[in-house]
């Protein structure tokens, strides 16, 4: 029942911060310069026609009023229509607005489910990596405290924390991929193209994870359970793996549930700079062609992912550890 | 704890997860996710692993309405060009710019001022399965010519008889005038079918043409096309051309360089030079049919004053603007490239001269730019190359010379809202864009631009102007048309500066060395009929 609680908690949490979101984007969205409905009708579509089409869609109501109706949308799964995308995938911009496909608009919801699971899958990759790595840096230095194994491990962090993405990916695609050719990268046929951009993504968690592990598992070395347990006539490495490892896991656990906020930011610029197919390439195009239901629908989705990521690490992590609270 | 025996998932009592648990959960979880995981890398794909298919990386996605009449979107006329037939092609190769070569025509002949007529093709066949003849000829024009076709490439509204099923008589009297405008304007504008004319959805939800490539299907930002077997010309050797939308010139450039991609274009100076030095590939540059261009919002204050328009021409050093650009631009002294028809270096256009420009601006009551509002100028980032960099050269050469300018750099698409002339005058004060059209058929950029029954960005009214163009437009012979088009329209519009042509554009495109047969024209679009890897 406890952990019900936590779960009815979290979720009432959760939904409150899914629709502060929602406000936050959809009011920024509206008082930055420039009109969608400009994009929507082409260029050269008269003034009179751009007020026509706004007033139809609502455009021009108070923006309490445009935000309920959106949650009222919302409410019933609908995320709303792309402005610039129609259903065949093209980009529609540059047209003129008396155009029978575009009543056919491409639906928001379809578009992200199109292209999340790629993102899943470069995610997913990202963190195996970064987890294999963090934890054949992090394990030694931490049971190592001020030994080489511990200032490896602060060498590379360092080095990872202080390389921008955007540069390594493309010195990673031009040298791998271009000179190399060992792995393909720019675009996507096969999985091996999601390889080189989740090395990318993980180097940015990489340094975070291996400093929370190190200094986790160098404090619980010193814990009484661990000369207990050598006392006891316990191997270390059993000591490490079975007692030591599990209680690291839980600081570890709540890194992880933060660091997908970095692994979602990272994925705007990896996506676009490796021509990757996913949300975060599709959200760096939905904000340069100003595709307001797209860019919230993708707001929300974010949003909401960070929340159940949480929502699973604290469950997860108060069963590791049940004295903990929330 | 008590009570939690209640509440169990796949087994798992949630008050007792242990290790074990979560980790059977997790795969418990995975396995439910993997429906929606994509499974694609199972099966990897074949496409472009044959080598026959023409992979080009485009940096301006389609619109998604493929009406060839309801834009002006270079990216989608590129595809446009792999699909649809002409009636004539103009490659537009120095020193024979003139040149058409026929296509669906096979001959054109002045039969008055009024009239041209078009013999055809016969044996031609749409991509559809309809065969081509001048019924098709005649919907297409008539239709594109309407007065509310957002692309407007038409000189106005033309009237077109059908002869006999293989020709065409374009006849122009009835608008006021020559018909002779449509000599080269048939190598730009794409044939539709009638069928399709006839229904705006069809033509609209799919492109159909008679070119070298059938429309196979968009997938995103990639349009896919399939090799015609039934293409009059003969079978293309290529098996297809898949054009895909890459916006970031680094991705298009690492893209050509790990072999993803066959070709591509708008690469940087810098790109373009390295790949250059690659032996597996070669950069193809050609002087285009783009002039790139400071457009003046001519219908408010200041720009509404000629000479405050003139000022701010000779305030600018346009050796600066092409040191910026490098390989990528080439010098032009008239408002339209030197691959159009009638193209003349302008004795008079307006060369960087701080003295003149001082003489102008104190005679508009302006000395040294007192007086001045705050002027915006407007510019993207990542559409053209290197607009942010000479637009910062260009704003330090106005500012010194007393015009106060604000540079505002937008991404593309906000750019794009703000790009033509409104109610008032427009957003902003000057703005930067270039026009591209494959053909040498001037009046596609002067009356778009400079006409006041368009003036699409400028908003200029000017009667003079729109004299001097309804003359030669409506020139008896191109021989006369050429001579008033270099004696009088271009030193006007050199005069009245609606807009300073700051260069042509050098269109580069890198592609593999071994691809063998493809024609580019100045506008970017290419010729894969008879092209091979």
């Amino acid at each position: 029942m406890y952990i019900l609680g936590i779960l009815f908690r979290r979720l009432i949490q959760g939904v409150f911060v899914v629709l502060f979101t929602a406000l936050i984007i959809f009011t920024l969205l509206r008082v930055v310069p420039g009109d969608p409905v400009r994009l929507i009708v082409g260029g050269m579509a008269p003034d009179s026609v751009v007020e026509q089409i706004a007033q139809k869609m609502g455009l021009r109501d108070p923006i309490p009023v445009q935000f309920g109706r959106y949650l009222w949308l919302l409410g019933h799964g609908d995320l709303g229509q792309s402005y610039v995308r129609p259903k065949t995938g093209a980009v529609a911009s540059g047209a003129e607005f008396v155009d029978p496909t575009k009543s056919q608009m491409a639906s928001v919801g379809q578009l992200i489910l199109t292209r999340l699971p790629y993102t899943l899958q470069l995610a997913t990759c990202a963190i195996a990596i970064a987890l294999i790595v963090s934890f054949a840096i992090g394990v030694p230095a931490g049971l190592a405290p001020g030994r080489w194994p511990d200032k490896v491990a602060f060498f590379i962090s360092s080095m990872f924390v202080s390389i921008p993405s955007f540069w390594l990916a493309i010195v990673l695609a031009l040298i791998i991929t271009v000179r190399l050719q060992w792995l393909p990268s720019i675009g996507y046929r096969d999985l091996t193209y999601t390889i080189l951009p989740a090395i990318v993504l993980s180097v940015e968690i990489i340094p975070f994870l291996v400093r929370t592990l190190t200094v986790s598992i160098s404090q619980l070395m010193k814990e009484e359970f661990v000369t207990a347990g050598e006392v006891r006539g316990l191997p270390k490495h059993r000591i490490v793996s079975r007692h030591v490892l599990r209680n690291a896991s839980v600081p570890l656990l709540n890194l992880l549930g933060v660091q997908i906020s970095t692994l979602l930011g990272g994925v705007l610029v990896i996506e676009y700079i490796f021509d990757y197919p996913g949300l975060g390439q599709l959200t760096v195009n939905a904000v340069l062609q100003r595709d307001f239901p797209l860019i919230q629908g993708i707001a929300i989705l974010t949003s909401f992912i960070f929340v159940f990521v949480n929502i699973v690490v604290d469950i997860v992590a108060t069963s590791i550890d049940p004295r903990m609270e929330y | 704890m008590n009570g939690a025996q209640d509440v169990s998932i796949g087994g798992i009592w949630m008050d007792t997860l242990s290790r074990r648990d979560f980790a059977k959960l997790s795969v418990v979880g995975g396995l439910a996710t993997l429906p929606i995981l994509n499974t694609d890398w199972l099966v990897s794909s074949a496409e472009a692993k044959d080598g026959k298919e023409l992979v080009f990386l485009s940096s301006e996605a389609v619109t998604g309405n493929w009406d060839p009449t309801s834009h002006t979107n270079l990216g989608q006329l590129t595809v446009e060009g792999f699909i649809y037939g002409y009636l004539t092609r103009a490659r537009m190769q120095q020193p024979d710019t003139d040149e058409l070569v026929y296509e669906l025509a096979t001959s054109y002949k002045l039969l008055d001022p009024h009239t041209l007529e078009f013999k055809l093709r016969e044996g031609v066949l749409f991509h559809d399965g309809k065969p081509f003849g001048a019924e098709d000829v005649k919907a297409t024009y008539e239709y594109g010519s309407l007065p509310d076709r957002p692309a407007q490439w038409y000189p106005g509204r033309v009237d077109v008889e059908v002869v006999d099923p293989l020709t065409v008589r374009l006849k122009t009297a009835k608008y006021g005038y020559p018909a002779s405008l449509y000599i080269y304007l048939s190598s730009f504008l794409p044939i539709s079918s009638a069928k399709d004319v006839a229904n705006k959805t069809t033509l609209s939800a799919r492109p159909n043409g008679t070119g070298p490539f059938k429309f196979a299907s968009q997938d995103g930002d990639k349009t896919v096309m399939v090799a015609n077997d039934k293409f009059f010309k003969g079978v293309p050797k290529l098996s297809g051309v898949r054009v895909n939308y890459v916006g970031d010139a680094t991705t298009r450039a690492l893209s050509l360089l790990s072999g993803q991609a066959d070709i591509t274009e708008r690469l940087e100076n810098e790109q373009a030079q390295d790949i250059g030095k690659n032996p597996a590939f070669v950069l193809r540059k050609s002087v285009s049919v783009e002039n790139k261009y400071l457009f003046f919002r001519c219908s408010k204050p200041p720009f509404n004053d000629p000479r405050v328009r003139l000022a701010a021409c000779h305030a600018i050093n346009r050796s600066s603007i092409l040191e910026v650009m490098g390989e990528s631009g080439v010098k032009s002294s008239a408002h339209i490239s030197p691959v159009k028809f009638g193209y003349i270096d302008v004795p008079e256009y307006p060369e960087f001269d701080p003295a003149k420009c001082q003489a102008l601006l104190a005679e508009a009551g302006f000395p040294r730019g007192a007086g001045l509002p705050e002027l915006e100028y407007l510019t993207s980032d990542g559409r053209y190359p290197k607009t942010k960099e000479y637009g910062e050269v260009i704003t330090a050469m106005l500012q010194a010379q007393g015009f106060p300018v604000k540079l505002t750099v937008m991404e593309p698409a906000a750019w794009g809202n703000l790009l033509y002339d409104r109610p008032g005058g427009g957003a902003g004060h000057m703005i930067d864009c270039g026009w591209a059209t494959g053909s040498p058929e001037p009046d596609l950029v002067l009356r778009t631009h400079f006409h006041s029954s368009s003036k699409r960005i400028t908003g200029i009214v000017d009667k003079e102007l729109d004299a001097s163009l309804d003359k030669e437009r409506s020139a008896p012979s191109l021989d006369e048309r050429k001579r008033v088009l270099q004696q009088e329209t271009l030193p006007m519009i050199a005069r009245k500066a609606p807009a300073h042509s700051l260069f042509t554009s050098v269109f580069i495109h890198a592609q593999r060395k071994d691809i063998e047969g493809l024609f580019i024209y100045p506008n970017g679009v290419m010729d894969a009929s008879v092209a091979n890897i």
